[in-house]
């Protein structure tokens, strides 16, 4: 099995809908931004996705077992949260908790996929250093890591880019975009929207809990979409080198 | 890491040799270790296996239940500063003490104050997991272990204030200070399999803990079933730590300090600190009922009271210790 879907999912929080009646399918090699505005549902609609949050309606992924869940998609929450001041290896190396069986220590196998995601996030050199001394940049790049590490036919990432620098920013999502042609479905939602319109091949825009447009970045990012979302007019073009997007101004 | 294990193994080894030699009676070594096997005097033989033996051993898994308990705790609330007594079990089994001392009940056969002291923490378990809610989540447990305490803590001081029998009060205090004088293998016997039984649910959960450096959604993602973690670490705690309450009393900064100092040679990963905080828990007990008895060999100091004026200011230091490297 290869992507997702979810139908009719809805969360409740008391008595609002924060994620209401959403349907989404997301096949194999598929980049997927998830846009919208803050308490859009985003991280709602994924949490309740992965079987995270109590929910109705239905998720392939929350079908499964948990351990086969995790062997199927990866999460990275938002909250970049590093306990302890523990090895950037071992950190990356939890990756690979799903894959191991009770008391098993981490194989070949294990070692080559730690080694493969260190790469993948340019953090070759800090295996040894302790997660906790890092700079919040560099601690989003080993929580990435940790998630490529878990190798996942299906990839959620919340906010993955968000304090890192533009070029670790464009490596990370180039990083997603390598993982996509590699069969993997990755859903990932981002504030910024060049970003998006850039580097993902599909765009879910989601407000007040709904979906409210699904398609290619140009066809979803449009002045109209923008005024009544973000409130917000936009420019947006297509170039030799690629689509340009950049937020103007709070539209009156 | 394998080293680490081995030295303290090692340790634990030496100090519970050094604490079968040291009693007021004052036997050579020769002959306290060849009574120990049967061979010798009637008197040293029955002080020998009778008292320091059970003493020794007391000390060892005490040590293993607070020190593993204290690194699980620790791992799992993801907070250098939990410890055994946090979810109100070892304040639960005191009430439970201190109730059959006050009845008379713990004179009415021998094993009254410890039956008591374990009904206890079970009743306290049932408690916090009723308060806490079936969601898995570490901050309701933290709350619900802290009412619990207070509510053990309060009418405690209740039992005491309306106690009309002063020789009783005395008698409560002294146990709840804490102590392995005067214990027997019927202690030993009582208290292992409890023990045991929570070591074992503990040591299944070194995964899931080591996950959960994480954070609780990302642990949940791993495939950790957390509601399930939380029973299976509340039980383990409440069973070594109830009973370890109720053979010795409350004996604190044993769970909080061992993790806390073994935590850099295990390169700070939970589920490595699980067996050296067990041993280092050993250690940390054994070596404090050998300084009870040397240092003040005519009167009863208690190891509980030892334990926090040795394990107050270690702790301060390596608060100070830990603000230095945070900058």
């Amino acid at each position: 099995m290869s992507g997702f879907h979810i139908e009719n999912l809805s969360v409740l929080r008391g008595t609002t809908k924060v994620v209401d009646d959403v349907s989404l399918e997301l096949g194999a090699g598929e980049l997927v931004g998830l846009i919208g505005p803050n308490g859009a549902g985003k991280t709602t609609l994924m949490r309740a996705a992965l079987g995270l949050l109590p929910h109705s309606g239905q998720s392939s992924l929350n079908r499964l077992s948990p351990q086969e869940r995790a062997k199927t998609a990866a999460w990275m929450p938002q909250a970049r949260e590093i306990a302890w001041p523990v090895s950037v290896e071992t950190l990356v190396m939890l990756g690979r908790v799903p894959h191991l069986g009770a008391g098993q220590r981490p194989s070949e196998t294990d070692h080559a996929a730690v080694g493969a995601a260190i790469k993948a996030m340019d953090l070759q050199g800090f295996e040894t250093r302790s997660a906790t001394e890092l700079s919040g940049g560099e601690q989003a790049r080993v929580l990435i890591a940790r998630v490529l590490a878990q190798d996942t036919s299906v990839l959620f990432a919340d906010e993955p880019v968000a304090g890192l620098d533009p070029g670790h920013q464009i490596a990370t999502m180039e990083t997603f975009a390598k993982s996509a042609i590699s069969g993997k479905s990755v859903l990932v939602s981002l504030h910024d929207l060049g970003l998006a319109a850039r580097h993902c091949h599909r765009l879910v825009l989601m407000d007040k809990g709904r979906i409210l447009a699904d398609g290619a970045p140009k066809a979803v990012l449009t002045a109209e979409n923008l005024h009544k979302v973000f409130g917000i007019t936009a420019y947006l073009s297509e170039t030799k080198d690629g689509l340009i997007f950049l937020p103007l101004e709070v539209a009156k | 890491m394998r080293g680490l294990l081995a030295f303290l193994t090692l340790l634990v080894a030496l100090l519970f040799a050094v604490s079968l030699l040291i009693g007021p009676a004052g036997f050579g070594i020769g002959e306290s270790l060849s009574a120990l096997f049967g061979n010798g005097g009637e008197a040293i033989t029955l002080v020998m296996q009778e008292i320091r033996l059970p003493r020794a051993l007391l000390a060892v898994m005490i040590g293993i239940s607070l020190g593993l308990s204290g690194a699980a705790l620790q791992g799992f609330l993801r907070n250098p500063l939990a410890e055994p007594g946090l979810i109100g079990v070892s304040s639960s089994a005191a009430l439970g003490a201190v109730l059959a001392l006050q009845t008379g009940l713990a004179a009415a056969f021998a094993l009254a104050l410890p039956l008591a002291a374990l009904s206890g923490a079970g009743l306290a378990v049932l408690l916090l997991l009723l308060l806490a809610g079936p969601r898995g989540g570490s901050l309701t447990l933290i709350l619900a272990g802290i009412a619990i305490s207070a509510l053990a803590g309060a009418l405690t001081a209740l039992v005491l204030n309306l106690s009309p029998n002063p020789f009783a009060v005395s008698e409560i205090v002294f146990w709840m200070m804490g102590s392995l004088a005067d214990r027997s293998f019927t202690h030993v016997w009582l208290a292992l399999p409890f023990m045991m039984l929570g070591w074992a649910l503990i040591m299944t959960q070194g995964r899931g803990l080591d996950a959960l450096t994480l954070g609780e959604d990302a642990a949940g993602s791993l495939g950790i079933k957390l509601g399930q973690m939380r029973l299976i670490l509340v039980a383990g705690v409440a069973a070594s730590v109830g009973a370890a309450t109720a053979v010795a009393g409350a004996i604190g900064f044993v769970g909080l300090v061992v993790p806390h100092i073994l935590r850099p040679f295990v390169g700070a990963r939970p589920s490595a600190l699980l067996p050296a905080s067990a041993l280092g828990g050993a250690v940390l007990v054994l070596l404090a009922d050998i300084a009870v008895r040397v240092a003040v060999p005519d009167r009863d100091l208690k190891l509980g009271v030892l334990m926090a004026i040795v394990g107050a200011p270690l702790f301060l230091h390596l608060i100070y210790k830990t603000r230095r490297s945070m900058g």
